[in-house]
Parts: structure tokens; sequence; C-alpha cells
């Protein structure tokens, strides 16, 4: 059985969730999805549509906040009871912080970032890239079980999850949790004083790169992005020369995305852009030079100034 | 603001090959001698021991050996052994290959390495005699106490690129240290400082620098045969440049590719970045990489002079070591084991000084003796006029190379007269008479294919290289009035050329002219702008602790 791993904040589902049922689901064998809070039903409700054994629920007073050492308990005594084959996790900020602990803990691997998941035989194969992307390594893991590992955001489609034709039984699980045992003492999340957006989670993307040659210019790019429901983003000179704030940016030192759509605009795609975007469903390049590497891995491209694309685009979509 | 403050008794800074070399020498007098343990620090800005080492690179283990007579049993992450030497002069279209190896190319014995592999390994030898080495923590200025060196402060961390401080600030930290041992490596921020300070390198010639362009290629199994060395002169530098190209063939379709340019070019339009490109493209290298796959990329400054330019390498409270002394054999092309060599040799000294409680110049000048009586000045004294003679062009260079065999080095007038490179470069009008180039366009262009030739925005890439965006430029140019106004007239803004890493380039600045924009985030820390810019307006410091490049198996 695989285990897949939920993530939550403040009973709101991290979209990334979805993602790795859907990868747990295509590795074949049964799959039990693991939620971890307080009072949580809600969610166990939404995630009991899955097609799934069971929807195990860690639900105590301790895990209304996320801590490292209450996850690492909780998921270590949910694994010992379900002695699951396999044990994934969406590569978050959070699961970076307690899976390496949770994999020590139970002297197993952990494998991360992994993007794809192949079966040879019986043997599951996972993915993962290695010298920035630019290799694949496939690894098997030996040893006994549980093997852990975490999923890229964007590896699987969070829509290609399978839905049950039943909801899943959801099962509590037995805990013993001290709140005496948990060493860290969370705080009020820590806000950005600007809004900091999470572009991760943005189902489109229009993005600007140095072909919008002003900040001026910067105006059609966020009205295109107000008519198609998108964030904008930029590439790295974009955010260098301070006309978006950083967070925006998408790429190596930036964000990685891998959202519906992504419209590039004036980005000649240089690796380092590439890198945080190549994940993405769709991809739309408008730039008047035709070698530019961004037409590479465009779906669609557009050869052509995107001071005149961009205005017509406008105008069909305001119709 | 509160600082915190940590005492030890020697203080090594920089953990590469040297540094390394230095604690590891330090645990085992410690353990040989007894008595009250030294406390011993290593700082290193790179996030993991090895990660900023880039090297070819062929080990003499002459001073390994030395150090870890058991190395083989202990693992070190020795490549291949060297079996074979070739060395050829290119033409455009051709080689011409050496009918014998010259004697200081010859590497039987010697071991193609990984220096980033190698340095990891030195790294867990030292960690597991108890020493810290304390990685992601740059050393950015030196403290004194008058003229006398009593430890250095770390960079803070948690600025932001106006100089304002963020919500994750924490100051540096204090390290005082009864000795200081400088192994920051080529132009090494420290050590530029304390000569500076100091007047070191007084009456001494100046360093002569090079920059070194490499890739790691896999390639087919058996295209170059572990074990094979290969050395080129010739295409595509001119008679009046210095430099060449290297080829290391390691097990399991690895190859080392790179490209070393003499920094002392007259052309203000040479890139090495597209000299390499051209040395990719001669058929003797396309041949043994097409179809193979770029994975890594990285660029280092190397120290060439030889012995008449190393500074004093004592004073109060302080040595100085490795390739921030100069350490450097040019005319074999190698420095590891100088660097580790001299690295034990600060060791030794500092623990004696240590012991005795005599941490004056005076004291540690016994560092000097040590490496006068050592390999070091054996290896160096001899070849000392040799890289200063290829100041003369390439045919003088290798006239005098010969020479040097049978003349131990002797020369009319010695040390051989030399210029800083960045004094060589010629002014545009004074390079090109028949027409200005465009300062914007290369002057002989490269085809890049992102197959055998890459741009270097891409290149970058490879270098694993990353910087949190959010900090202050670690590249203070002090003067970028000079950039849009006279360096570009009279040199064309030649660091858009020199620094292999897409760190400046040159934008429209609105009004029809162009401004400097510094990519402080692309910095593969090579140091060549520092070195080379013809205003010397450039200051190479320190980026927050754990920026900088990737090299992975380099």
């Amino acid at each position: 059985m695989i285990l897949a791993v939920a993530e939550q904040r403040d009973g709101k589902l991290n979209r990334a969730t979805w993602e790795t049922i859907a990868g747990a689901q295509q590795a074949g064998g049964e799959v039990a999805v693991a939620v971890i809070g307080s009072g949580v039903d809600a969610l166990t409700a939404e995630l009991a549509a899955a097609e799934a054994t069971a929807v195990v629920v860690a639900d105590h007073a301790v895990l209304a906040q996320y801590t490292a050492d209450g996850y690492v308990q909780a998921l270590q005594q949910i694994i010992a009871a379900e002695a699951p084959s396999h044990v994934f996790f969406p590569h978050t900020y959070q699961t970076r912080d307690f899976a390496p602990a949770l994999a020590a803990r139970l002297n197993r691997p952990l494998i991360t970032d992994v993007i794809a998941i192949k079966k040879q035989g019986d043997a599951v194969v996972l993915v993962r890239p290695v010298f920035q992307g630019k290799l694949n390594a496939d690894v098997t893991i030996g040893g006994p079980a549980p093997h852990l590992a975490t999923f890229q955001i964007g590896a699987y489609r969070a829509d290609a999850a399978r839905k049950g034709s039943a909801a899943a039984p959801v099962k509590a699980a037995a805990l013993t949790l001290d709140a005496g045992s948990i060493r860290q003492k969370p705080e009020a999340p820590f806000k950005e004083a600007r809004q900091a957006v999470d572009l991760s989670q943005a189902e489109r993307i229009v993005a600007a790169g140095r072909g919008i040659k002003g900040q001026e210019h910067l105006k059609i790019v966020e009205q295109l992005a107000q008519a198609l429901g998108a964030e904008v983003a930029a590439s790295r000179p974009i955010c260098d020369a301070g006309w978006l704030p950083m967070d925006r940016q998408i790429g190596s030192s930036g964000q990685t995305v891998a959202p519906k759509l992504y419209l590039a605009l004036g980005i000649s795609g240089a690796i380092q852009h590439l890198v945080g975007m190549k994940g993405s469903r769709t991809i739309v390049a408008i730039n008047k030079d035709p070698d530019a590497p961004i037409f590479e891995i465009a779906d669609y491209g557009i050869v052509a100034d995107l001071f005149e694309v961009v205005p017509a685009l406008l105008a069909e979509l305001n119709k | 603001m509160t600082r915190d403050t940590l005492d030890v008794d020697v203080l090594i800074v920089g953990g590469g090959p040297c540094g390394m070399s230095a604690a590891l020498r330090l645990a085992q007098l410690q353990k040989a001698g007894g008595g009250e343990p030294l406390s011993i620090a290593v700082l290193e800005k790179a996030p993991d021991a090895g990660a900023h080492m880039l090297s070819g690179a062929v080990l003499d283990p002459s001073a390994l050996r030395d150090l870890v007579p058991d190395f083989q049993q202990r693992g070190a992450p020795l490549a291949t052994e060297v079996h074979q030497d070739r060395v050829y002069f290119l033409t455009r279209g051709a080689k011409l290959a050496f009918p014998l190896t010259p004697p200081p190319l010859r590497n039987h014995g010697n071991y193609i390495i990984s220096l980033n592999r190698f340095v990891k390994w030195l790294g867990s030898l030292v960690e597991a005699e108890g020493i810290d080495v304390f990685t992601g923590f740059p050393a950015v200025e030196l403290l004194f106490e008058g003229d006398r060196v009593v430890g250095v402060r770390t960079g803070d961390r948690g600025i932001g690129r106006h100089g304002e401080v963020k919500s994750n600030f924490e100051p540096g930290v204090d390290v005082r240290a009864k000795v200081t041992i400088l192994a920051d490596g080529v132009r090494g921020n420290l050590t530029k400082a304390l000569v500076r300070r100091l007047g070191l390198a007084e009456g001494r010639a100046p360093q002569q620098y090079a920059i070194g362009i490499k890739e790691l290629w896999e390639v087919p199994n058996d295209r170059v045969p572990a074990g094979t060395v290969i050395h080129t002169m010739g295409y595509p530098m001119r008679m009046e440049e210095f430099g060449g190209g290297f080829l290391y063939g390691m097990p399991g379709g690895l190859v080392s590719v790179g490209f070393v340019s003499g920094l002392d070019y007259p052309d203000p339009m040479f890139d090495p970045h597209v000299a390499f490109q051209h040395f990719k493209r001669h058929t003797l290298v396309s041949s043994l990489l097409t179809g193979g796959q770029m994975v890594r990329y990285g660029a280092k400054a190397i120290p060439e002079g030889g012995w008449h330019t190393i500074p004093r390498v004592h004073a109060d409270g302080v040595l100085i070591a490795g390739d921030a002394g100069g350490f450097l054999n040019s005319l074999r092309f190698k420095g590891i084991h100088l660097a580790m060599r001299t690295g034990m040799l600060a060791a030794e000294t500092a623990f004696e000084a240590v012991r005795k409680a005599d941490l004056s110049s005076a004291a540690l000048s016994a560092y000097q003796a040590r490496i006068d009586a050592s390999d070091v000045r054996r290896e160096l004294y001899p070849v000392r006029n040799v890289h200063q003679s290829f100041g003369y062009g390439l045919l003088a260079g290798v006239a005098y190379s010969g020479f040097s065999l049978v003349s131990r080095g002797w020369w009319v007038r010695d040390p051989m007269p030399s210029h800083a490179g960045f004094e060589r470069m010629k002014k545009i009008a004074d390079y090109y008479r028949d027409g200005r180039p465009d300062p914007d366009a290369t002057v002989n262009p490269v085809k890049i294919d992102r197959q055998l030739t890459f741009d270097r925005l891409t290149n970058v890439h490879y270098s694993g290289t990353r910087h949190p965006e959010d900090q202050p430029s670690h590249l203070i140019v002090h003067d970028t009035d000079i950039c849009r106004t006279r360096c570009r007239e009279e040199y064309g803004n030649p660091c858009t050329r020199f620094c292999p890493a897409n760190v400046y380039e040159m934008v429209d600045a609105g009004d029809g002219t162009k401004r400097l924009q510094i990519n402080a985030s692309n910095c593969v820390h090579c140091k060549t702008c520092d070195i080379m810019d013809p205003y010397q307006i450039i200051d190479w410091v320190p980026p927050e602790g754990g920026g900088g490049p990737r090299y992975e198996g380099m």
C-alpha cells in the first residue's frame, strides 16, 4: 500500500496534495491518504472523494499548528500501524522541513524531488532530476519498507487524480502524542510586509521578459493577465531592474511554476528561466526573434512584436 | 547589535586543498605532540566542502603522500592514474604532435582528479579529527591590533540589496585567533587587503594571472581513454597571447575540457570565453566531444607568476599559503600539491608558535625557512622566470622554457622584468588603428549551437551558481561613470568579455547611451574582474555565505 500524505494549512489543502495522490495512484496498487491536523473533518471529506482504500486522519490538538516534531511523531505512528510500502509527499517547504527527520527516525531512505514513477516488474523506479535538470536519474530503493519520496510540484497533474465511485472509508489514527515532546514552539506565521505571492499555486501565468523594454509597458501585461485571470510574473532582468517585485521572478533564482497556461511575452528563454516553467502544461511564447530558445519548448509560438499581438489578444478577450 | 566572538588558537581561512591540509597537519601535530589541545577552526565561504573548488586537475601526489600516507586505503577519490601524455601545437585546421613530451609536462605517477571530490574527502578527514569546518561562512575582513592580525570577521547575513537589514539578519562573527592562516585562494580578498596594508609585495615582481575555463563532459566511453592527458598550445591564441587547452580523460566517459588564457593580453577585445568555444570547435577537440553532453561549467583565475611574485608570507599573527600566496608551478600547470605543502608548512609553523607563545612575524618567519628548505623552493626557484618570458611572446616563452631547463632559471636580468597583466591591455584606438570595433559585438565570433558551444548565460547555469538575489552586489565598482564614458571609449568595456559568467553587461540607459548592469548573482567567484579591470576599480568581496557555484564533480 502506498501512503500519500496530504498537506494542509488552516483547513485548506495545498494544491500539490492532489498531485501527490495522482502520482501514488499511477504507481499502481492500493493508495491510502493521510491527513494531519486538528479539526480537519471538512478536509477528510474532501480527500475521501479520491479513489483510495482509506483516508487516515491524525486529528489531535497538538497537531493544530504545524511542527516538525508533531508531524514526525504522528506519521511515525501512522506508518507503524498501516505498514505502507511507500510514503509519498508533495515537495513543499513544509515537507522539506520534516520529511528528512522522519526518514532518519525510521532509518529509511528518502528520495526527493521525484518527477515520475516507472514500474520495472515489481520494482518501483523513481525518476529524479540531477545536474540541475540536465539529466534524469532512475532510482530504485533497496532495503526494508517503507520507502519515502517527495514529488516535485507539477510532476503530476492534480486533475489526473482518480475519484472513487463512493467515498473512501475514513479511519482515525490511534495516536499517543504529548505536547511536552514537541520541541518547536510555532509562532504566528511570518508575513512579508508586502503581500507575497505563491506563483506555484497559480493556474495561469503571464510572464514578461526583456522584450517589454520599459516599466511603463508592464501595464499591457497586467491588463492581459487580468483578462485571462492570470498572475503576472517575469524573468530575471525585469525583477532585477525593480520593475516587478522579486517574488514574481520565475526561474532558477526565483520560483518554479507549472500552471495550466504560461504565456511568455518577450522572454528569450535562457535556461535559467526555462527550468522554472518548463513543467507548464501549455506554453505560449511571443517573441520577435525566431531563434529564441523559448520556441524550443513552446507549444504555441508567435514570432511577432508583442506590442502588436498583446493589444489584439486583449481586444479579442474583452469582446 | 551584539556580535558573537569565537576564540581559537589557529584559524584557517579557506577550506581548499591548502586550508584542509593545514587543518589536518595541525591535528597530526597535536596527536604526536600531546599537551593542551589546540582549538582550530576552518572558515569556508562555500555551502559545503569542495563546492567552490575548480581545477583541471592533475594531482602530483607528493604532498598527499606525506600528509596521508595511506591515502589509497582511506579512499582518496583519485579518478585515475595518468597513463598517457600528449602535447599538440594547434593551427586553425591542423594539429602537430610534439615528438616527445616536454619534461615538465610528463605526468607519470600523477593522478587525474576532481578537485571538488578530493577536497570534500580531505574535509571529511579534517572533521573526523574533530576540527570544526564552518562552511557557508566567508571571512570579510581582518581584525587587527595595530598591525598585528588577531583574527577575522565573517560576513553578515540578511542584508537587503540596498543595504537594509532584513528580518533574517544575523551579524557576522568575530573569530579571534592567535595565528591566522590565510588560504583564501587566488586573489583572496583578505590576502589582498593584508598585502596592501602591510606592503608585503614590496620589491616583488607583479603577480601574473590567467583564467581557466572548464567544462565537464560525458562522452561515449572509449572516446578519451581514462588516464589520457592532452595539452595544446597555439590556436585559437595568437603569438601575442599566452594560453592553451587541456583534455583529461576519466573513467566512465567523463572528460575535463578547458582552456587557460593569460590575463595579460594586449587586445582589449579578446574574449577568453569565446577562445574556449573556438578551442572546442577545433577538430582535435570537437571529434572527441561531439555526441557527448556538457554537464558542468566553471571558471577560476590562476596565479601563474611563480617564485618572484610571491609576497612576504608572514606577518605578526598571520601566514599566507597556497594560491593566495601564489604557490603554483605554471610550467607544470600544477598548484594543488604546492597548496597542500605550504598549508602543511604553515600549520607546522603555527603549531610551534602557539606552543612557544611567540606569534610575532619574526617567529613566524620560520615558515619562510621551511619553504626554502622544502620541495616548494626546489620546484619553483628553477622556473622563476619562465612565465615572465612568455610576456615577450610565444616563441620567446617556448625558447626560454627550454633554456631554463639547462640554466636552472638563470637569466641576465633576474627577476626578468614584467608588468601586471592589466597594464598590458592596449586601448582600442592603439590596437585597432584601421577602424574601431563595436564594443558590444565579438571581434572573432563563434557559432553558438548549444551542443558543443554555449553562450555565457547557459554555461553559468551549469556552474550551479546560486546567490540569494536580495543582497548588495558583491562586485563593487567604485566609479560606474568610468564604465559609461572613459572605459567604453578607451577599452570598449572589456569586463563584459573577460567575465566568464555574464556578470557585467552594458544595457541601454534609455537615453541612447549604455550603462553598466552587474548581474552579481551569476558570479562564479573566479576573481578575474578584480584582476584584469584596466582601471582597477572593481573589488570582489564575498557575498552572503553559501552563495556561489556548486562545482559537483569538477
